[in-house]
């Protein structure tokens, strides 16, 4: 039984987020996304009154992860930049909710997924958005390469000529 | 909820997790003993579900029954939805998928006995 563990992996993945890697990455944002989301839907329905905030709070940050699961699942051009702009949404919104949480308590007097840094949450939330970032310029990265190869070795029916960015 | 069977649930899910790194660390897609251990992890969380289904019915209410219940549900769709997905996945990464799921069912299953335990004020 050579294969318990699995038959040989395909080769490395061609660079889009919906497949190698960035699968990883979209479980992780779409377990969030449900984290948030189910605690954002409890928070409001049952105990909105005590800290409206806090719980709104929770709703948008379900929404932003949502938001970046849906555009790393979708990969693309298009994707990806929805990607880009949720990753800077939650970058920001974890750096400022984490101060604010821990400089004025009163206003979050319960926690969000975003409070002290993401800190019930194993700081996650603070990683999340860098990792996702960083994979995202990667890729950009990827896609230059290629396309510069592409520019070098034009196609024999001009589909790179098609293909290139004005 | 019977703290020995979360115990039970916590390695299953970390035998999942490791068996998911190592295939990504191996470079192959995830295989039998995959499904084993999931399969494994699944038993354990289907008979804490049935404890706690059975302690419900009983009259034992969580304070927190609405959270609570919201684990307790989706606590047992991870591992299915981690297979489906990792067996799809052509890449390596098809471990880590799987890993990322046995991971979070070791944190939930801990949430689930805290939100148990927790006592109304």
């Amino acid at each position: 039984m050579p294969d318990r563990l699995g038959a040989p992996a395909t080769g490395p993945a061609d660079g889009s987020t919906s497949t190698g890697p960035g699968r990883v990455l979209v479980a992780l944002y779409g377990t969030f996304a449900l984290a948030a989301g189910a605690r954002a839907a409890v928070q409001l329905a049952t105990q909105f009154d005590e800290a409206p905030l806090a719980y709104l709070l929770s709703a948008f940050s379900a929404v932003v992860y949502l938001v970046a699961t849906v555009g790393l699942a979708r990969g693309g051009r298009s994707g990806r930049r929805t990607a880009v702009v949720a990753c800077l949404v939650e970058l920001v919104g974890v750096l400022v909710v984490g101060t604010l949480s821990l400089a004025d308590r009163q206003a979050f007097p319960d926690a969000t997924v975003w409070s002290g840094f993401g800190q019930g949450y194993g700081f996650i939330p603070l990683v999340l958005p860098l990792l996702g970032l960083l994979w995202l310029r990667h890729l950009r990265e990827l896609d230059r390469d290629a396309e510069s190869d592409r520019d070098a070795e034009p196609g024999p029916d001009g589909a790179a000529e098609r293909e290139r960015p004005s | 909820m019977i703290p020995a069977l979360v115990v039970a649930a916590t390695v299953a899910a970390l035998v999942v997790a490791a068996l998911g790194g190592l295939s990504t660390v191996l470079r192959r897609r995830t295989g039998l003993a995959h499904l084993v251990a999931a399969g494994v992890l699944q038993l354990v969380l289907l008979v804490q579900l049935a404890f706690v289904l059975v302690g419900l019915a009983l009259g034992e209410r969580p304070p927190e029954t609405a959270t609570f219940l919201a684990y307790l549900f989706s606590v047992v769709l991870v591992p299915v939805a981690g297979v489906l997905w990792s067996r799809s996945e052509p890449t390596r990464w098809a471990g880590t998928v799987l890993a990322v799921a046995g991971l979070v069912v070791a944190v939930m299953v801990w949430r689930l006995l805290q939100l148990w335990e927790a006592t109304g004020a």
